[in-house]
């Protein structure tokens, strides 16, 4: 069912570049003070890079902490741009036409950031070289292609790679409109982004070809991006509740309900700052509910199994690390919270249309989901290393200091400004997809209900 | 050919095919290998060290080292395997002197003091200067010269009590804690000058009281040598047993196969009692002339020690006993000690602490003659000293009550010159003795040896630096020796850096009473000649470890095997003084204690020692066996009693003695007579190097400082062992800096149905091994 | 540039029978690889480095308690869990059976150290630091390592490097001609044990003093432990990483469960 009053191309043309056309009177200050975070993390990152990690909290054995946690974590979001683009593309879902942009993007900011989480954390960032690039092959030295962190950098490229076409692509009709609209040295460049679209029959059945075509492509790398990420934590054998067989999935349905939400959230927070009410619509952000309801339940049901394989074995280890994620301060407490923020709040939310329509409480429920995937990982990561094996020497703790509190939270700062930024040159929100979703508006009567024609020419 | 997209494919396919296969079938096995290109610099190794033997004086006992030295420079100190003392083994406290030869703030030349005494302000000056001072005070006060070092033997010993006597002055040793009583009773018991050697390598049965001879007592590496044989020596078919009777559960007691948490004090009486049961059984050794040991009276002359007197005198706790009574468990010990020959008893540290110690290790080394280990394998063995006459042997070292003397001599103007040389009796002493105090006269002139600054040296008024040992030359007949002939040659293995201009102490004293015209018992311009003369002297013996046929070489081959030994020339034998016993038993005395309260036990650290390696980063960092402290002072009290008196691990706990009171962190321990609080030696430094003086007044303490100075019956050492003390909360609280994890090694078990020790050190019962 | 070596397996015997936990095997490592100083604040931040450690475990209630001591340094697994993981081969087996670490390619993932299931690396969090003059002493066989950096027990390849240097020079011959014998090659751990609870050889030298325990261990494996004839087993069998160092176990003269009629 469409909602909401037809729109004319011109209409939509004014509405959607406005962001870009026109400079909010906000826009600017709010990008100053994302930068200033963004900033201040750049320093912490040149100190800790001059001093060492010492600055931070992390020591041993707890040599991964929120570094890695957050890295996972914008992974997982990440996966909302393919889930929403590509799927819903393939399925033909009309509801995703406003959401897929800002998701591609929202994929490739956070994907961006992911990636320069390890490389932070590994506290010499030059070194990395060696790590993803095999310059050392004269001498015969290759990447050790047996380490999930080898698996991991490929797969990351691959997806941002992909992506980052996938935008490209669903991008050129735009560009033509913005060069349209634009004179002087913007249009010579939007010029060329649009590289000689016109619009006519075959360019239409050549960009509609390639981004299903990417779309059929990318899903496989989107699963295996997310399982990949699992499996460093998977294969690895001495920390007793990282070794487990169910994580792919479990990371992979985990990423999807945190991106879903990351979406939903920009989306609406995109329609209140630009004023796109007549395109971010109530039922998209109800739709969008009704699907989170569904994967969040998916996780739930893997987040229950994980924990119900681990204690199964009966190993003493494996035991003791569950007993300090549930039941010892703080902790359990942690876990407490992210149990009931990742799923209880968010699902009891969205299970009332009411609340689904109401963008305050969705965007709370949003906010919420990501909050606990947040602490997801962290609970999964940190209390794994804190290693309560036989050797009780090397049992300790994990406070995180100073250093990763500011560079976590200007990942935040920096995927906010990159997409602030991107609205300011590119349109959040395809044109050309509203037009054609404009298009095939007619809608027919079906039985007793009328629902919208989404047939296309093919 | 043309390139169309077929053959394309076909060609990268048969390139992949071809590649793979050249790889797998094609080459040789080690092109897979990794390693070849990825050489690391150890794989690359260049230029050539050298590893000269000489002595170590990182710890008393000074056993034969190599170093390695490359380019001029010492990089690693390790035990030199033909040293009959040690056989290439070292203590964690051996390594560490290459951080005294190149510590940070070891002072660079002579200072002499420009603030008031005891502020530790210093001006540079010149050798020339610092010497003429010395030289001038020697001719204006040498009569009242009190000359201080540790307890040294052979030459520097020799050349230290000359140079003192040729002034009319003094030289006495210092050490904190010292074995004057341990000395005293193998005299009483044994008739020996020197200390004796144990066979542990062949015991069965080793009962030890108080000494923790793993870590610190007497020659622990030595000791460790032949305890690695004691339990599973190559050929033993049984391995022996070892208790372990201390109140304090030391690194020694957690080795032991069984700890016996023994009031402290009541020792002897156990021993005697030991003595009673093996005489009244008539479990004693076949050799073992009963009638002379006791006077012709056999068991009567123990008669008030039967284990039904002295089993509740012992205090031990009922949960050991499983339910026997005391008595009993007395019987038992003797029949296991007497039954498992060759057995030995030892004792020592708080055993010997107490106003009784004497008599307490009397007691204790009288057993030896019961079980017929005298002078027999598995047994104590004797030394034969010097291979030199006029070398020394045996240190000497001042007793409480001559420390007391000599603060009265300072105070009333007697001694007006004291020379410190490697001692840091300021810090050492009780502060009850009132030594520091003493040395606040104006009429009195300190001049410190001292390469680095301590609580003495801040004191002096004039400071001429020594060398480190690895850079001087030296010799040692070890104490105790490994039961015939020893001499030990130390020598410089580099030269001092040449920011550094410090001079040897020896050499030092030879050139002055050179200048002095003192040199009368004192011929030699250096300690290098002095060491020549000995080794003609020894190569004119025609006999020893050193084959050589002019004393030229004799002297080269000397220096490379690190010292002489003579495996034939072994020590005197020993037999009791008849009527030893009764002896003994009149001298039966319970331990007088100074305070109320608890009992204080101070011990000495593993690597700290008495306070003498304190400046040495790794002797700090290296963590105390037990608690796996390091870098601070504990309070050790057990486990449960802290929970009573209520404190947790890190609370800061004040202890008062009768004589004044110290702050230290409290630490549980599960394995502690309750009724006992064991505080380590070795931090509270307020002067020296920054390693040296890390952390406050709260964790930071020195237990020397508040021990009344009670004296040993009939030796007059510090019965150190006999203080009792109060301990309370100061409200505040700390990290405790250990290496144990963040969690006792306990919380695991309550987790979960199991121990981790029983998972990871997997145990078997004897019969079950080999 | 690869020499034909003998195969050599190195490997360790730990008998914690005779260990007493003097710590004389810690501060050696320290002084013969170059370990930074463990200053309080290391301690205090959990991240003091010690290739070597004595852990020291309770056992029972007083007074019938004990204490147990287990020495744990890098258990050179044939089966490493800690190489797979790295994504630089920074660390591998090399030929002599050794698991070796390669300084100056470990970019820092630190996955190693979560993969070890000894927990025996180390990372460097901060740039080490000596007093000038104390560097003199620093063994120049040995590589500083650098901030960012793992680093772990190399059983003191050094030193291995420097017996076969010696090897050749004495022989005149190389390797592959002339055995190396374990005589002429031991870590400095093993060197400083006062009480030789550690012993060090070659597991491929039949004439080797460990060689007996390796056999009796590899013979009857985890499944058949009752059937050892020593009291050797290797730490975390059941995790089958194959360490290449062995543990004979401490034997308990009075087990605290038995009832005892004893001493
Ligand atoms: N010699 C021999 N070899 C065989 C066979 C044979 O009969 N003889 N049979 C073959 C056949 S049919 C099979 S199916 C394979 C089976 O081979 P594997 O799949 O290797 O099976 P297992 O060794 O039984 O179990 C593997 C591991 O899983 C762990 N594990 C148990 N539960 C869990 C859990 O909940 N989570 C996780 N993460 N781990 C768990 C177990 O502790 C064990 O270490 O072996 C094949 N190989
Ligand atoms: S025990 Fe003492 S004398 Fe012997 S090597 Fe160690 S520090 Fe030196
Ligand atoms: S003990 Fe740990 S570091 Fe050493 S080889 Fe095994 S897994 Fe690797
Ligand atoms: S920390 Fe270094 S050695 Fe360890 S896995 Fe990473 S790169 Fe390899
Ligand atoms: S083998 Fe070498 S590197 Fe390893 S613990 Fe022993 S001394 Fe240290
Ligand atoms: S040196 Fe030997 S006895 Fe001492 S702690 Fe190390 S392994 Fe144990």
């Amino acid at each position: 069912m469409q909602e909401g009053r037809p729109l004319s191309p011109t209409e939509i043309n004014r509405d959607l570049l406005r962001s870009i056309l026109d400079t909010p009177r906000w826009f600017w200050p709010v990008v100053g003070i994302l930068a200033t975070i963004v900033l201040a993390a750049a320093i912490t990152i040149g100190i800790m890079i001059n001093s060492g990690l010492g600055i931070t909290g992390l020591n041993r054995p707890v040599v991964w902490g929120f570094f890695i946690t957050n890295f996972v974590f914008w992974i997982g979001i990440s996966h909302a741009g393919v889930m929403l683009s590509a799927i819903l593309r393939l399925a033909k879902a009309e509801w995703r036409r406003p959401a897929t942009r800002a998701a591609e993007v929202l994929t490739i900011f956070s994907l961006i950031t992911a990636l320069s989480m390890p490389i932070i954390h590994t506290g010499r960032p030059w070194r990395a070289i060696y790590w993803f690039f095999p310059y050392d092959f004269a001498r015969g030295i290759w990447p050790n292609v047996r380490t999930p962190l080898v698996w991991d950098p490929s797969a990351i490229f691959t997806y941002l790679t992909s992506s980052t076409l996938f935008v490209l692509i669903a991008l050129i009709p735009d560009f033509a409109v913005l060069r349209d609209h634009t004179t002087g040295l913007t249009h010579r460049i939007y010029s060329l982004l649009a590289m000689g679209w016109e619009g006519n029959p075959r360019q239409w059945k050549m960009q509609i070809l390639s981004g299903v075509l990417l779309s059929a492509l990318i899903l496989p790398v989107f699963v295996s991006v997310h399982s990949i990420v699992s499996w460093d934590f998977g294969m690895a054998v001495a920390a007793k509740t990282w070794h487990s067989s169910i994580f792919a999935p479990y990371f992979v349905v985990g990423a999807v309900h945190s991106g879903v939400s990351a979406v939903v959230f920009v989306l609406i927070i995109l329609r209140y700052i630009y004023g796109w009410q007549a395109y971010i619509r109530h039922e998209h952000v109800d739709a969008l509910g009704r699907l989170l309801i569904v994967v969040a339940t998916g996780w739930f049901y893997f987040f229950v199994m994980e924990v119900i394989f681990g204690i199964y074995g009966r190993e003493a280890d494996e035991i003791a690390v569950r007993e300090l994620q549930f039941f010892i301060w703080p902790i359990s407490g942690w876990t407490l919270v992210f149990v009931i923020t990742t799923y209880f709040i968010p699902v009891a939310l969205w299970l009332t249309k009411a609340a689904r329509r109401n963008l305050w409480i969705m965007s709370l429920a949003c906010i919420s989901v990501n909050i606990g995937m947040w602490l997801e990982r962290y609970i999964i990561i940190v209390p794994g290393l804190m290693n309560r094996g036989v050797f009780t020497f090397t049992w300790n703790d994990y406070v995180p200091r100073f250093p990763e509190m500011i560079i976590i939270a200007a990942t935040f700062a920096f995927v906010s400004m990159l997409l602030l930024l991107f609205s300011r040159v590119f349109p959040l929100v395809p044109l050309y997809d509203i037009k054609e979703g404009e298009f095939l508006r007619t809608e027919v009567k079906i039985g007793r209900r009328v629902v919208p024609a989404t047939f296309r020419e093919d | 050919m043309k390139f169309t997209r077929r053959n394309f494919l076909a060609w990268a396919g048969i390139s992949a095919v071809g590649a793979v296969g050249c790889d797998v079938f094609g080459s040789e096995g080690q092109e897979l290998r990794l390693q070849s290109p990825v050489m690391q610099p150890e794989d690359l190794v260049k230029g050539r060290d050298n590893w000269y033997a000489t002595l170590c004086r990182q710890c008393p006992t000074s056993e034969g080292v190599l170093v390695r030295v490359m380019e001029g420079r010492a990089k690693k100190v390790q035990g030199n395997p033909m040293y009959p003392v040690n056989w290439g083994k070292q203590s964690a406290r051996c390594d560490a002197g290459l951080q005294a030869l190149y510590h940070p703030e070891r002072l660079a030349g002579p200072m002499r003091r420009t603030g008031a005494r005891g502020s530790g302000e210093f001006a540079p000056t010149t050798w020339q200067q610092g010497l003429d001072t010395l030289s001038a005070q020697l001719g204006e006060r040498g009569n009242g010269l009190l000359l201080v070092t540790e307890p040294i033997r052979a030459h520097q010993a020799l050349i230290s009590s000359r140079f003192a006597n040729a002034f009319g002055g003094r030289h006495l040793g210092f050490e904190a804690l010292d074995q004057t009583t341990y000395r005293a009773a193998v005299k009483d018991v044994y008739g020996q000058d020197l200390l004796p050697d144990f066979d542990l390598a062949h015991a069965n049965f080793l009962l030890s009281f108080g000494a923790d001879f793993l870590s610190t007592w007497v020659s622990p590496t030595r000791w460790s040598v032949g305890y690695g044989d004691f339990r599973q020596g190559e050929g033993r078919t049984q391995r022996g047993t070892h208790v372990q009777v201390e109140p304090r559960f030391s690194m020694t007691a957690a080795s032991a196969d069984k700890w016996v948490p023994i009031k402290p004090g009541i020792e002897g009486y156990l021993a005697l009692s030991l003595a009673h049961v093996i005489i009244s059984e008539n479990l004693q050794a076949v050799s073992t002339d009963v009638n002379a040991l006791t006077g012709g009276q056999g068991a009567a002359a123990l008669a008030n020690f039967s284990p039904d007197q002295v089993g509740p005198m012992l205090e031990l706790p009922a949960a050991m006993l499983k339910g026997h009574s005391p008595a009993d468990w007395i019987r038992e010990l003797a029949r296991d000690f007497a039954g498992h020959t060759p057995a030995l008893a030892i004792g020592g540290d708080s055993a010997a602490a107490h106003s009784n110690g004497l008599f307490n290790l009397e007691a204790i080394y009288a057993l030896n003659y019961l079980v017929g280990s005298v002078g027999e394998v598995g047994g104590v063995r004797f030394n034969p000293g010097s291979p030199i006459a006029d070398l020394p042997a045996a240190s000497t070292v001042g007793t409480m009550a001559d420390w007391t003397s000599v603060a009265g001599d300072i105070r009333e103007g007697r001694t007006r010159l004291l020379m410190v040389h490697s001692a840091d009796p300021v810090y050492g002493l009780p502060a009850s003795v009132g030594f520091g105090d003493a040395l606040n006269r104006d009429d009195l002139f300190i001049v410190s040896f001292s390469p680095f600054m301590n609580e003495t040296t801040a004191m002096a008024d004039l400071i001429l630096p020594d060398r480190i040992y690895l850079e001087d030359w030296g010799s040692d007949i070890p104490e105790p020796a490994p039961g015939y002939q020893v001499l030990g040659i130390q020598q410089p293995v580099v030269n001092p850096l040449s920011d550094l201009d410090p001079r040897s102490f020896v050499d030092v004293l030879l050139s002055t009473a050179q200048e002095l015209d003192r040199d009368g018992d004192l011929p030699w311009g250096s300690l290098q000649q002095a060491l020549r003369e000995t080794s003609d002297a020894l190569f004119a013996l025609n006999r020893g470890s050193v084959e050589a046929t002019s004393a030229g070489e004799f002297w080269n081959s000397l220096l490379r095997q690190g010292g002489w030994w003579d495996e034939r020339e072994t020590g005197p034998s020993a037999s009791a003084p008849n009527g030893l016993y009764n002896q003994i038993a009149n001298r039966a005395a319970q331990p007088i204690f100074s305070g109320e309260g608890m009992y204080l036990m101070p011990f000495s650290h593993n690597t700290l020692l008495d306070g003498r390696n304190t400046h040495l980063p790794w002797a700090q960092a290296a963590p105390d066996p037990i608690t796996t402290i390091t870098w601070q002072s504990w309070v050790e009290i057990n486990q449960r009693q802290m929970e009573e008196m209520g404190f947790r691990e890190g609370d800061i706990v004040q202890v008062r003695s009768s004589q004044g009171s110290i702050t230290a962190p409290v630490y549980p321990n599960p394995a502690m007579r309750p009724d006992v609080v064991g505080v380590p030696l070795g931090q509270g430094r307020r002067h020296g190097p920054e390693y040296a003086i890390v952390g406050d007044d709260r964790e930071s303490s020195n237990v020397l400082s508040i021990l009344a100075s009670s004296q040993v019956e009939g030796t007059g050492a510090l019965a150190w062992a006999s203080n009792r003390v109060q301990v309370s909360s100061t409200g505040e609280s700390i990290r405790i800096v250990k290496f144990e994890g963040e969690f006792t090694s306990r919380e695991i078990g309550n987790q979960i149905d199991n121990n981790p020790s029983e998972e990871i050190i997997k145990t078997t019962s004897p019969g079950a091994s080999h | 540039m690869v020499t034909n070596r003998i195969d050599h397996k190195w490997g360790m015997v730990v008998d914690l029978d005779k260990c007493t936990g003097c710590q004389a095997c810690v501060v050696a490592c320290q002084a013969e690889n170059n370990l930074p100083i463990n200053t309080k604040d290391f301690f205090l931040q959990k991240r003091a480095y010690e290739w070597i450690r004595i852990e020291r475990y309770w056992e029972g209630e007083y007074p019938n308690v004990k204490a147990r001591f287990i020495p744990v340094l890098c258990q050179h697994c044939e089966n490493a869990p800690c190489e797979p993981v790295c994504p630089v081969y920074a660390t591998y087996r090399n030929d002599d059976g050794l698991n070796v670490q390669i300084y100056n390619r470990c970019v820092g993932t630190r996955y190693c150290i979560n993969n070890c299931p000894y927990q025996v690396r180390f990372f460097n969090f901060w740039q080490p630091n000596w007093p000038e003059r104390l560097k003199n002493q620093l063994n120049p066989d040995v590589t500083i390592r650098t901030r960012g950096i793992t680093e772990k027990c190399t059983f003191c390849v050094q030193r291995l490097r420097r017996a076969e240097l010696q090897v050749e020079r004495v022989s005149g011959e190389r390797l592959n001609d002339e055995k190396l014998k374990a005589g002429n090659y031991a870590p400095a751990c093993t060197q400083a044990c006062p009480t030789n609870a550690l012993m060090f050889g070659d597991q491929n030298d039949a004439e080797s003093k460990i060689r007996p325990y390796f056999d009796d261990v590899n013979t009857f494996d985890i499944h058949h432990e009752e059937e050892r004839t020593t009291r050797g087993y290797r730490l975390l069998e059941e995790i089958n990483t194959r360490p290449s160092i062995i543990y004979l176990k401490k034997v308990d003269q009075y087990p605290l469960n038995e009832d005892e009629d004893h001493v």
